[in-house]
């Protein structure tokens, strides 16, 4: 199932992408992101989510793999832009938020050099510009910009906090499109929570489009405007959130939500259903 | 996992060589009169009250020759040692860092220096040059050889460690803000390189002194009057048994202790390195 373009669509693709010699990852996958959405693209693992991640923005060239069609933002071809053009979208336009903090984080850097370094690569100015952006940035998602935070390490942070200083760098140029790579699979349940109110509130407040990819669907559900399902390369389903988590049309779909873990319910033995009803 | 005894020969070692470290540097006022006053009255003497060590075959006090050559070992060596693991870093970190065609030929070019015999190429290159030369500027080239020719093997080891940071996470979330690859390199990658960095630096520093005492046994290291352990070492050429004149085998002990002392300081930077 794919999409054709429409009007207020800020990324339109139709894409293939494959590693060296392999067969095709992504096969013909087309799918518009409009803008001020958030997107779920929701598949398991090895189905092409993050290769497709990449593929919009251009990172594929380290992976030795190649990517045939079109990914057209506001009137440009990605696919056809050279590297430095493609740099100067990165950050600005497109941003990226991976599925590990702790490791999208660079070990040898503080905090402050790393919002510093993503300051400066769309940005000049002076000192306390580059303060103050970075102060905003931290702010925005709700984390203290104290020097003694600043001069933290990541791994002087809660797994929380890192990810909420890669929302900051991701967000700080604010982006038309924030891609968050499985942004939510590595966090605690309840941090989880958090961040994907985060989210909502970066998308609510700034109007930047979401792509957020995960093989979560219960998270995907409780952020998304829409959800593309991706399986074996190809978007089998794609509609509304409600659409695709009450009326699944395609049977991996089905399968899917069939996966989805329940919560069981407690066992209640009739004498203390009476104790209880009594109790009342 | 480190044994208590590694510690303590550890600490022993450190002991050993701030104690040579802080007696080379005081020849100033350990010997005054400094390596290249000559008592021609007193040529190839024993050791005295007045010349601890005895005196060379012209007359100069051999203990104040073997602090100021210690000092000129212990001081250039690190440089050697600094200059081979900033080229290792540029070529061996860089060419890790854009893999492909770069790293192929980079790391082809380092083992066309790595297959050729290091000793031979270093008497080759020095004797290429003046041997008249300037004590000062002897001293000069005998380091900045060492520190342009060694740092081969510091090259493979970073070329690899870059090559596994090239797509490390923090790298891609970088390159996904729009930071510029010079950038990526210097900023991002090279500080998580100093770890080995700081090792190949401190395992070159035993290696060139070596080095350095090899050339100047040939007589290719640096120039008299100013000496070196390796000029130093070159006295040994006429000693006919240890028995005779043991005196003269200070400098070569001084270089055994001070060279053993940093393998086993470095027995911690390796594991670092590892």
């Amino acid at each position: 199932m794919n999409e054709t373009p429409q009007a207020g669509v800020l990324l339109s693709m139709r894409l293939s992408v494959r590693y060296g010699d392999r067969p095709d990852v992504l096969r013909d996958v087309q799918v518009n992101i409009r803008r001020g959405e958030v997107l779920g693209l929701v598949g398991q693992s090895g189905s092409g989510k993050s290769t497709l991640a990449m593929a919009v923005l251009g990172l594929l060239d380290r992976k030795q793999a190649s990517a045939e069609g079109s990914i057209v933002c506001e009137g440009r071809d990605l696919l056809r832009l050279r590297e430095k053009e493609f740099r100067a979208l990165r950050g600005r336009k497109l941003a990226l938020v991976l599925q590990s903090p702790l490791s999208a984080l660079n070990p040898a850097l503080k905090i402050r050099t790393q919002l510093k370094e993503a300051w400066r690569a769309h940005a000049s100015g002076t000192p306390a510009d580059c303060n103050n952006a970075v102060r905003l940035a931290l702010e925005s998602v709700t984390l203290p910009s104290t020097d003694d935070f600043l001069r933290k390490y990541p791994s002087q942070m809660s797994v929380g906090q890192a990810q909420r200083v890669l929302i900051a760098m991701a967000v700080m140029h604010r982006p038309a499109l924030l891609i968050a790579d499985e942004a939510t699979s590595a966090l605690d349940i309840i941090t989880q929570a958090e961040i994907l109110t985060l989210f909502r509130q970066l998308n609510r407040s700034t109007g930047m489009a979401i792509l957020y990819i995960s093989h979560d669907l219960a998270s995907v559900g409780g952020i998304c405007d829409r959800i593309a399902i991706l399986h074996q390369g190809q978007i089998v389903e794609l509609g509304t959130t409600e659409q695709v988590l009450t009326t699944p049309q395609h049977e991996y779909t089905r399968r899917l939500m069939a996966a989805m873990p329940k919560i069981p319910q407690p066992q209640i033995s009739p004498q203390e259903k009476t104790e209880a009803a009594a109790a009342k | 996992m480190r044994s208590w005894h590694g510690r303590v020969w550890r600490r022993v070692a450190s002991i050993v060589l701030l104690l040579v470290v802080g007696v080379s540097l005081s020849a100033n006022w350990l010997a005054p009169e400094g390596y290249a006053r000559q008592y021609r009255e007193a040529a190839s003497a024993p050791p005295s009250r007045q010349h601890w060590l005895g005196t060379d075959e012209i007359g100069r006090d051999r203990l104040a020759r073997v602090l100021y050559g210690t000092r000129i070992s212990l001081l250039l060596a690190p440089a050697a040692a600094l200059l081979s693991t900033l080229m290792a870093a540029l070529i061996g970190g860089l060419a890790g860092y854009l893999g492909g065609a770069w790293a192929r030929v980079a790391m082809a070019v380092t083992d066309l220096f790595l297959s050729l015999p290091w000793l031979f190429l270093l008497i080759t290159v020095r004797a290429m040059m003046p041997l008249n030369v300037s004590p000062m500027i002897s001293v000069l080239v005998t380091f900045l050889l060492l520190g342009l020719l060694g740092w081969t093997t510091a090259s493979r080891v970073l070329c690899a460690t870059a090559g596994s940071l090239r797509n490390a996470d923090f790298v891609q979330q970088a390159r996904a803000s729009g930071v510029p690859d010079a950038r990526l390199f210097w900023v991002h990658v090279v500080p998580n390189l100093k770890p080995v960095l700081y090792a190949q630096f401190w395992i070159s520093i035993p290696a060139f002194i070596l080095s350095e005492a090899n050339l100047g046994i040939l007589g290719l290291g640096v120039t008299e009057p100013t000496p070196s352990w390796g000029s130093l070492l070159r006295e040994l050429e006429g000693v006919i048994s240890i028995g005779e004149e043991p005196w003269k085998f200070v400098p070569l002990v001084l270089l055994v202790i001070v060279v053993t002392s940093f393998q086993l300081v470095l027995s911690d930077q390796e594991q670092v390195a590892a």
